[in-house]
């Protein structure tokens, strides 16, 4: 077996290593996926009925719409808040490090539900943000930041951050150190340094990051649902409606696949956008 | 049992092991996680007489349902009686038939949601040999469901603020001029529907079948003075405790707790409520059998047993029978009694079997525009 | 060194840091509020919720079972991970675009779809409501986060190291155990946490396949939701909170007298 794999394609141990998961995950969940797909091709007829239902422009479009558009800024915001953090915990000084790393790990442990209503207490009208801006004379009427997408928003940024901090300082921890002082060395200033070598270098990791913050974000529920006032329904509620109350699974297995093929396709060109060829090995 | 149940297991990942639809790796994992199950899950053993699983929506209720039905009936009848706290939705129900493994024997449902399951043939017919259809109130005795008990969509509101002249109606819960302040719904729509019509003046007796258009029109009206379209019972409570909003359409049995959490300064009324069953449902191929579980059923219609669900959920008893035996402190709450009853519309869930779907995406729809 | 020294960007991270911490503001004092809800103390303190958590063995036994599935369905997803992402780094299969896209499906599938995939799964394995059943099912939940992750790592794995090894005479198995999985421990790390962290919040999948016999924390703080959230989760979190800053503080001072350069 030794060296077999040398020239890629590998032998028999490295298919085995590759193939372990694909075929545990067909069979525990890829057939059962394919019998729920056929369901939104069947129920409550056979046809394309559900599809052209949610492409059509009607509630479920609304729905779709309202989820892309806050997938995408909530997206963005976490993205940059991460990378900030991330950079300042692999790459700054001891002391910064150790207290960024404490406020990284903190959220994780605060259930999502004491979470959401935390937010609540803090932005709703009568909440401790308005009330201390409105104290201090900064404001003099509520800023309307409670039960609305703008609330959605916080909370949902606030629960990805500390993901998608592990996969950017992943990839930073890798970067050598002695190319970034090499440049500088060669008279680059830090922020050309930054932008031409660190940056590029962290590609990776910014879309790791941007793949499962993206994905996060199109299936929250909980959060929605405390912090937008029951107004702001979006995909994953909108399919559990149609699973759960209405069992109109047709229409929610066709929901789950159209969401499927959106996040491939937006996965798939900021793939391209970015070049990174070498990801997937 | 334990045993019993490893000893499958083991014998389940064996057998894929040789089939080769797992590997040696997953093989072992497995007997890891059986290995640790034993150190974990070292609970009682088994009854003789096998299990009922009861299924409710959770927190209090458990408890109440414990108390009230669950302990006595597993006394008497040798069954080891469980109690799943993950709520009863149409959904879950339908995944138990359609996957072949039901694993709830009886289930606290919503009687619309019965029937149109049971009209696709999942639900069980009520045997009304067991179960005695002269303990219930007139016209809750469905094919599918039966009700166990009841509870009323009504007006809550600020009592500190509206105690002089409190709202008497769902048009004085839609006016925001003489009642000023933010206004709560719930989000799943029940009650909703009719709480717009009487709002826009349809007589109580002449709501069903439901106005849609005319119900919508009129909640469109109310929607910018809505805070917050509540979900959870504990939601509702805690816009009404913080004083978010100055009134809501709540359950009775949340409306009465707020007020006694906040002494007083949240009050409630009966008035053109809408009172709604639940019903006992028993899914078709439920592990403990079809008898046993409409035996269950025949348990709960005892009056004393219904009293004590009132006492500890607030929940209206189902059998009339019951009333009599309320104590004066917990007559407010009985929202099924002649007095409270003479105030209210009763919710006619034959409607919402019919119309339901449409109904809640229109209205989810409506909240979310 | 000049990097991670930037006075702008030090002030953005630690507003970021701050932005991460707020909901404490909220979290820390309701769960000391004297009453049975979520609330403000409002000037009433109690410990009453801390009591409950450590005297209601309900409490603590959830916390065992969920910290059990989380172990066991976290090192299973980071291993499966982890040997995909060495058959792709080793291998470089050309379907291996289509295998990653394959390995991240119960990612992007709402949750609530693959709660009801898995109870078709479970049901037929019989293994519904039962901690094997989870295990398995958080496992397939959690597994893409972790591929996410271990590729992320791969990344950044030069291959001359494993040409290296190879070239100095070490088998396939030596180069991957005493060269690559060493230079891969960040990663694992990263991986391995993150799926803990998603087992030990997983709800629907969690809410769907069990009930009875197997009740995770998750599971218990939803079965109080419907009614009644008990400030029981507040108490929970912060307690949770405490022990992290202890352990993240603890180390960084072994560290410190370690490296006397700090």
């Amino acid at each position: 077996m030794a060296g077999a794999s040398r020239n890629g394609n590998g032998g028999l141990g490295t298919r085995a290593l590759l193939w372990t998961l694909p075929v545990l995950l067909l069979t525990l969940y890829v057939v059962p996926f394919a019998g729920v797909i056929s369901w939104s091709v069947t129920q409550p007829e056979v046809g394309f009925g559900q599809y052209w239902r949610i492409l059509s422009g009607g509630d479920m479009t609304n729905v779709f719409l309202r989820t892309l558009r806050i997938a995408v800024v909530s997206t963005a915001i976490t993205i940059l808040v991460g990378f900030c953090l991330s950079y300042y915990w692999v790459m700054g000084s001891r002391l910064r490090q150790t207290i960024l790393e404490v406020c990284i790990f903190i959220p994780f442990w605060i259930s999502v539900l004491v979470r959401a209503f935390g937010w609540l207490i803090i932005l709703r009208d009568n909440g401790l943000a308005n009330g201390f801006l409105m104290a201090t004379r900064l404001i003099s009427e509520p800023l309307g930041t409670g039960r609305n997408e703008f609330a959605v928003i916080v909370g949902m940024v606030h629960f990805m951050v500390p993901f998608s901090v592990f996969p950017m300082a992943t990839v930073m921890r890798k970067i050598d150190r002695r190319i970034l002082l090499a440049a500088h060395g060669l008279g680059a200033d830090p922020a050309t340094v930054f932008r031409k070598i660190f940056l590029p270098l962290s590609m990776p990791g910014v879309f790791a990051a941007f793949v499962m913050v993206l994905v996060f974000s199109v299936g929250f529920f909980v959060t929605p649902a405390i912090l937008g006032g029951g107004r702001v329904v979006m995909v994953a509620e909108a399919v559990f409606v149609q699973m759960f109350q209405t069992t109109n699974w047709g229409l929610g297995a066709a929901m789950s696949v159209v969401l499927l093929v959106l996040i491939g396709a937006i996965v798939g060109l900021a793939y391209r956008l970015l070049g990174l060829r070498s990801f997937v090995g | 049992m334990e045993n019993h149940f490893k000893q499958d297991c083991l014998i389940l990942l064996k057998d894929r092991l040789t089939q080769g639809s797992i590997d040696r790796r997953t093989f072992l994992t497995g007997l890891v996680a059986l290995g640790a199950l034993s150190a974990i899950n070292g609970g009682p053993a088994k009854a003789a007489g096998g299990d009922l699983v009861v299924t409710n929506w959770g927190g209090d209720a458990v408890p109440a349902f414990k108390s009230a039905f669950t302990d006595g009936f597993g006394a008497s009848s040798g069954l080891n009686v469980k109690i799943d706290g993950s709520g009863s939705t149409k959904g879950a129900m339908k995944a138990q038939f359609d996957s072949g493994t039901v694993r709830w024997d009886v289930c606290d449902a919503d009687p619309g949601s019965t029937k149109s399951l049971g009209d696709a043939g999942m639900i069980e017919k009520v045997d009304y040999a067991i179960v005695d259809k002269g303990k219930v109130e007139e016209g809750f005795a469905y094919e599918y469901s039966i009700a166990n008990y009841f509870f009323s969509y009504v007006i809550a509101y600020d009592a500190s603020k509206f105690a002089g002249d409190p709202p008497k109606s769902w048009a004085d819960f839609w006016d925001v001029k003489k009642y000023p302040g933010k206004r709560t719904m719930y989000k799943w729509m029940a009650g909703s529907l009719e709480a717009a019509l009487m709002a826009d003046g349809v007589p109580m007796d002449k709501l069903y079948p439901l106005d849609m258009d005319r119900a919508f029109a009129k909640l469109e009206e109310l929607k910018p003075h809505i805070v917050s379209y509540w979900d959870s019972g504990a939601e509702s409570q805690q816009l009404l405790r913080d004083g978010e909003v100055s009134m809501g359409l709540v359950w009775h049995t949340r409306a009465n707790l707020v007020e006694t959490d906040t002494n007083g300064a949240v009050s409630w009324t009966y008035a053109q409520g809408i009172m709604a069953p639940s019903g006992w449902t028993v899914i078709k191929g439920n592990p403990a059998g079809k008898d046993a579980a409409m035996k269950f059923i025949a348990y709960c219609q005892d009056p004393a047993r219904q009293v004590v669900l009132l006492e500890t959920l607030g929940s209206g008893p189902a059998n009339p029978a019951a009333h009599a035996l309320v104590p004066a402190k917990s007559k407010r709450l009985d929202c099924s009694s002649p007095e409270n009853r003479a105030l209210q519309v009763a919710m006619d869930m034959d409607w919402y079997a019919a119309n339901s779907n449409k109904a809640l995406e229109r209205y989810l729809a409506m909240v979310a525009g | 060194m000049m990097f991670g020294r930037s006075r702008l960007g030090g002030v953005l991270a630690y507003l970021a840091a701050a932005f991460l911490l707020l909901p404490l503001a909220a979290v820390i004092p309701v769960s000391f509020t004297a009453k049975r809800f979520l609330s403000m103390p409002n000037g009433e303190w109690s410990l009453r919720h801390y009591r409950s958590l450590f005297e209601d063995g309900a409490w603590l036994s959830s916390i065992g079972t969920s910290v059990s599935i989380a172990l066991m369905s976290s090192v299973l997803a980071t291993a499966l991970a982890i040997m995909f992402g060495l058959g792709l780094w080793l291998g470089r299969p050309r379907v291996g675009a289509f295998l990653v896209g394959f390995a991240l499906l119960p990612m992007v599938v709402p949750p609530v779809t693959s709660a009801i995939i898995l109870y078709f799964l479970l049901a037929r394995l019989g293994l519904l409501d039962t901690i094997p059943g989870l295990v398995i099912g958080h496992a397939i939940m959690t597994m893409p986060f972790a591929v996410v992750a271990m590729l992320s790592a791969f990344a950044k794995l030069d291959r001359g190291l494993d040409m290296a090894a190879r070239n100095l005479g070490a088998s396939t198995g030596q180069s991957i155990f005493l060269v690559v999985l060493p230079n891969l421990k960040t990663g694992t790390l990263s991986a391995w946490f993150l799926t803990f962290m998603l087992s030990w919040e997983e709800t629907t999948v969690t809410l769907f396949t069990s009930g009875v016999e197997v009740i995770t924390l998750p599971k218990r703080i939803w079965d109080n939701l419907r009614l009644n959230v008990d400030p029981v989760i507040a108490a929970i979190s912060v307690v949770m909170v405490v022990l992290t800053t202890v352990v993240i503080i603890t180390r960084a001072l072994a560290r410190h007298r370690l490296s006397p350069s700090g």
